[in-house]
């Protein structure tokens, strides 16, 4: 442990924090007290005294219908993001694949990981939709009607897979560095020790991986949970998940409560926040053993 | 490894696919505004749009001042915190990370519930008050991806030796930031700064509640109303966010080249 | 009938012909060392008879069986790595037991040997511990005992020392030879460090750029060398250069100075040599062969004091120990060098 430069005397040391001063001002200012007047609202009535109605008022069949949709279009695209995107970087660092496809596909990886919102949106209306690329290919090519086979983009699972979009590189900028770290002489040792691939990924590897790929599935979900932008432009508010919900809300009480907008926006907190604690929690785990 | 081979290429095609496909799709139909031939004629539309000049440009200008403060507000505190007060970096890293976990549209419904006119700081009732809150907005946004790379910077370099040297030749706190420190983890701060103009450029959320003519509210307008002219701007977009990318590789690999091994 | 032969390895790695024409015959139970600098070919050799590499040409022959063939999991061989590659997500237990479990062996018995592992190296308690809890020295004898755990046939090191602190390495330096010796397991340990290959091994493999330049024991191997590589890879050496004055004779002239070496040259008179002695093959005092010089400096390395003297334009370095008897000469006086020629060598 170095020493700091911080000793230049004692009175100097005291006086130091004001030197972050700004920094928590700022946080505090635009950040703390933004979000704590959300949570503290979310307990607050009308009249400014502590109650949990608002948030009892969010166990109504709609908006529990809403968190639902919400919960289970961010799990559908984490875990499918983990699964394709574990393959990709796979294929890239250990599948032994050209080394120079690596750089391109970590950029890509970057752009894509950014590339949300309302051009996303348009991008798979334009693949998909209606009059989409791949809808009119089907149909010309293979005399496939998607529409008519049930398919909608703007549907759940029209938007997960729009989602899957900024998931899977998500996933792959961050299990890339966690496959670097499972060392060569690791596979090596086991099979001179007498283990099948099989079993070497089974007994050593994917036990390694583990806490990585578990937190961030976690972080994808929150990701996904608090995504507002995209599912805006795709399906208007058709498609009633809880941020679609909580827009519509702050913009005009379409609940007619302004409290139970505290309440929902406390009820993504929750959830982004369980998501991205599970998320740190095994990621300290993993750097534990492997230092 | 055949069969290994076989699995790593198949996994790399199925995303190449998915990936490529929608912005195949997307640059094709913008290309078929004009009937039954491909011509630019929706880029031409849409860069002579007032509309997309005025919201873009309030983008771009909204980019560049979050940048600005971005810098100010994360080196002076990276660096002091480096420097001087090392048991307060987890607190401090704490903080830059709550807005990846808090969604903006909870940040933005709180400034509007804590900033609104009849509260002590009645920035909501001016046009100028909501752009800064605005701007504050998106360097929230910005701040845990601005504090992680220049802390990697910092990190990179000998802040404390490097401070004692200048205080030896006389230096002053300011002249040692601008002068010594800042010039040292320009990549750093570039790259963080890359990364900002791409996140704000899009950024819908907050200004679409806020009520800002910014870009992307813009877009999302124009989706709604338009066929081809969205898929332009997407393709548009898709581009700007892939040169900012490009930014950040290529000045890394600059620093890569110019700072010693140790 | 030696038990692990290899036989006319060699490989390229596309221009580079790194392994050339490799061949060794070792006896069960022997300890041989791979020694040479970095890139002679040593560890990929190794890799080979591990499986880890293809070669080009060549076959390696294990009690009798070809094996080049096999996967590096069917050749039933131990290897200790140089980074340790202890599984962190196992007990130091789990580890050891590692390739007992892949071999299916009952857990009653695998606890039992995995117990006797651990008391082999020294470390009875330390089974429940994880590897990231362990220093560097602990975990490269819990990789020593899951390499030996399911009886293989053969053990290979690659540099498992060059990772641990000089005092660590030298103490388990004698634990894995006492250790091999007690088991009579044939042994392959490839290092860069002389001082390892000396002390440790049966004989000894001196590589470079891709070729074996002399196989012996450690004796041989250091007093006498067979090509000048092997003489100045291993130790250190006097350089002399010299002016043939008498080929058949075998007398030189170093420095104007007149030196009978006593066997035929095959340099034509009039030519130049070059003269190569051990430091500690010289001494103070007329020899068999002598020298006259100047003292240029003296240095003290614990056991052995080292003088450097000049002898006209060239340099020589004198090594001689340390004793209470001896009394070191003075910067500046001049000394005479004695040497037998038969430690010379000529090149």
């Amino acid at each position: 442990m170095a020493l700091t430069a911080g000793s230049g005397g004692r009175t100097a040391r005291s006086w130091a924090w004001v030197g972050i001063v700004p920094f928590l001002a700022f946080a505090l200012l635009f950040l703390i007290l933004p979000t704590m007047q959300i949570v503290v609202g979310a307990f607050r009535n009308p009249e400014g005294a502590f109650t949990l109605q608002n948030i009892a008022n969010l166990f109504t069949p709609a908006i529990l219908g809403s968190f639902w949709i919400s919960i289970r279009i961010s799990f559908a695209s984490a875990f499918l993001g983990c699964v394709i995107g574990f393959g990709v970087a796979w294929a890239v660092t250990l599948g032994e694949l050209p080394r120079w496809l690596r750089g391109p596909v970590m950029t890509f990886s970057g752009v894509a990981s950014n590339f949300a919102g309302v051009p996303l949106a348009f991008a798979f209306l334009a693949t998909l939709g209606r009059v989409g690329l791949v809808t009119v290919l089907l149909r010309d090519w293979f005399g496939i009607n998607l529409f008519a086979l049930g398919f909608n983009l703007l549907s759940f699972w029209g938007l997960t897979l729009t989602y899957l979009f900024f998931q899977i590189p998500l996933m792959i900028l961050i299990i890339t560095p966690a496959l670097d770290g499972l060392k060569r002489e690791w596979r090596e040792a086991a099979e001179i020790l007498g283990a099948s691939p099989f079993q070497y990924w089974r007994m050593v590897a994917l036990p390694i991986l583990w806490p990585t790929l578990l937190g961030t599935l976690a972080l994808l979900f929150a990701n996904a949970f608090g995504a507002v932008a995209t599912a805006y432009a795709l399906t208007g508010s058709s498609l009633t998940i809880v941020p679609i919900l909580l827009f519509a809300q702050i913009r005009g009480d379409v609940l007619g409560d302004p409290h139970l907008g505290y309440a929902l926006a406390f009820g993504m907190i929750v959830v982004t926040g369980v998501g991205n604690a599970l998320y740190i929690w095994m990621r300290t785990r993993a750097e534990r053993w492997v230092k | 490894m055949r069969l290994q081979h076989f699995w790593a290429w198949l996994s790399l095609a199925i995303g190449m696919v998915y990936f490529f496909l929608p912005l195949i799709a997307t640059f094709e139909f913008s290309l078929r505004m004009r009937r039954g031939v491909y011509s630019f004629d929706a880029y031409r539309v849409v860069l002579a749009d007032p509309n997309f000049q005025a919201t873009f440009g309030y983008s771009v200008a909204m980019a560049l001042l979050t940048i600005v403060m971005g810098v100010v507000l994360v080196v002076p505190t990276a660096y002091w915190v480096r420097l001087k007060l090392p048991r307060w970096r987890p607190v401090i890293e704490f903080i830059t990370l709550l807005p990846l976990v808090i969604p903006a549209i909870v940040i933005v419904f709180g400034y509007i519930r804590l900033y609104n006119t009849s509260s002590m700081l009645p920035l909501t009732g001016t046009a100028t008050g909501t752009n800064f809150l605005l701007l504050v907005g998106y360097t929230v946004l910005a701040l845990p991806y601005m504090y992680r790379a220049v802390d990697t910077g910092l990190r990179a370099i000998d802040i404390a030796t490097l401070t004692e040297a200048a205080q030896s030749l006389g230096a002053g706190w300011t002249t040692i930031l601008v002068r010594v420190i800042l010039p040292n983890v320009l990549v750093a701060v570039l790259s963080g700064a890359f990364l900002t103009f791409a996140i704000v450029i899009g950024e819908f959320t907050m200004a679409a509640l806020l009520n800002r003519p910014a870009f992307g509210p813009y877009l999302q307008v124009l989706g709604a109303n338009r066929a081809y002219e969205p898929a332009a701007l997407a393709v548009i977009a898709f581009g700007i966010t892939w040169a900012c990318m490009g930014l950040i590789q290529l000045v890394t690999r600059l620093q890569k080249h110019t700072s010693a091994r140790r | 009938m030696p038990f692990l032969e290899i036989v006319h390895l060699d490989k390229h790695y596309g221009a580079n012909h790194v392994v050339r024409d490799f061949n060794l015959a070792i006896d069960k139970g022997e300890f041989v060392s791979f020694l040479g600098p970095s890139g002679c070919g040593k560890t990929t050799t190794l890799r080979m008879v591990a499986g880890f590499e293809f070669p080009d040409t060549g076959s390696i022959r294990i009690d009798g069986k070809d094996v080049v063939d096999l996967k590096p999991n069917q050749r039933n061989i131990g290897m200790v790595f140089q980074a340790y590659a202890l599984f962190p997500n196992m007990t130091v237990a789990q580890n050891v037991a590692f390739g007992l479990r892949i071999a299916g062996m009952a857990r009653a018995d695998s606890d039992r040997r995995v117990a006797e592992m651990l008391t082999m190296i020294g470390l009875p308690d330390l089974g429940a511990r994880y590897p990231f809890q362990l220093s560097g020295g602990q975990q490269q004898r819990v990789a020593l005992a899951r390499a030996l755990a399911p009886r293989p046939k053969v053990l290979l090191l690659d540099e498992p020392l060059s990772a641990l602190d000089a005092k660590i390495r030298i103490s388990l330096r004698d634990e894995i030879r006492a250790i091999q010796k007690e088991l009579g397991i044939t042994t392959i340990y490839v290092t860069h460090d002389q001082e390892e290959a000396l002390s440790m091994s049966d004989r000894i493999v001196v590589m470079n750029q891709g070729v074996a330049e002399q196989v012996g024991d450690p004796f041989t191997i250091y007093t006498r060398p067979a090509t000048r590589f092997v003489a100045t890879f291993v130790g250190t050496l006097n350089g002399l250069d010299a002016r043939v004055l008498d080929a058949a004779a075998g007398t030189v002239e170093i420095e104007g100075q007149t030196v009978t070496l006593g066997r035929p040259l095959t340099a034509a008179g009039g030519g130049s040599v070059g003269l190569s002695v051990r430091p500690e093959a010289l001494a103070l005092g007329p020899g068999l062969a002598s020298l006259s010089g100047r003292v240029e400096d003296v240095s003290f390395h614990g056991p052995v004091v080292r003088l450097k003297i000049s002898v006209g334009g060239q340099r020589l370095a004198l090594d001689t120990f340390n004793t209470s008897a001896f009394r070191p000469p003075a910067v500046g006086e001049t000394v005479t060098i004695g040497f037998d020629p038969a430690d010379a060598l000529v090149a």
